[in-house]
């Protein structure tokens, strides 16, 4: 019998300087957390939003106050990072851009179109 | 040996479920923005319409499989102490499920008459 190697246990993220491509690999597992804790909060919406005319005109309302506004900006940042880095993984994966240089030149790519389309997200919101 | 198949075929879920959320998003993000909705009859009529429910369901599925297998990575990398890990789990687990009851039933009476 084989012992089965035990995963890797030093992660303590504060300790570690970060490559760019660690920063997407984090931001890719933030954003898919933030969504996943926004779950709840996105279906409470839909459903006001499908329940009759009222709960619609409600839930368009919701999304007009400042507040939820506020929200939804980090919202629409882990929409996109996890989309576009989500979008890099995968073709790292069928070894597109695998190559240290590539792969720096592409997360460096990921993290700045998440962040500046969340920028043109806030100023068309705002 | 069974460990490692099952590995790879939760690592081989994880990338078709993200290939389908992502084709999703961007077509369905691209069909709102062509034909915008402007009231609540339209909004409701788009949900009745079979290939948007039916794809909304795959959605949903979708979605709850990526968010398990992703919060479930995220877990068992930081959480060590295995108490912990397995309340954090099934809370996790629970969440998901009760989204994707509450989530088919939104779907399930928005593709009925209004």
């Amino acid at each position: 019998m084989t012992k089965r190697r035990s995963p890797p246990v030093y992660l303590n993220l504060f300790r570690i300087r970060f490559p760019v491509g660690a920063v997407t690999s984090i931001g890719h597992r933030v954003s898919g957390v933030l969504l996943f804790l926004a779950l709840p909060a996105l279906l409470w919406l839909l459903d006001l939003s499908l329940r009759d005319a009222e709960g619609y005109r409600q839930a368009i309302a919701l999304l007009q106050s400042t507040p939820l506004k506020l929200a939804s900006v980090p919202l629409a940042w882990s929409v996109l990072h996890h989309l576009f880095s989500g979008i890099r993984f995968l073709l790292i994966d069928i070894d597109t851009g695998v190559q240290l240089k590539p792969a720096r030149a592409s997360a460096w790519l990921v993290n700045s179109a998440a962040l500046a389309a969340t920028l043109g997200y806030l100023v068309c919101v705002l | 040996m069974s460990y490692r198949v099952d590995g790879m075929r939760v690592w081989m879920m994880q990338r078709i479920t993200a290939l389908y959320l992502a084709l999703y998003l961007v077509g369905v993000s691209g069909w709102f923005w062509l034909h915008p909705v402007t009231d609540y009859a339209g909004w409701r009529a788009w949900f009745s319409h079979p290939p948007a429910a039916i794809g909304s369901a795959g959605f949903l599925l979708a979605l709850l499989i990526h968010g398990w297998v992703g919060l479930r990575d995220v877990i068992l990398d930081y959480v060590h102490s295995l108490g912990l890990r397995l309340v954090v789990l099934t809370l996790v687990a629970f969440l998901l499920i009760g989204c994707g009851f509450w989530g088919a039933r939104i779907l399930i009476l928005a593709s009925g008459p209004a």
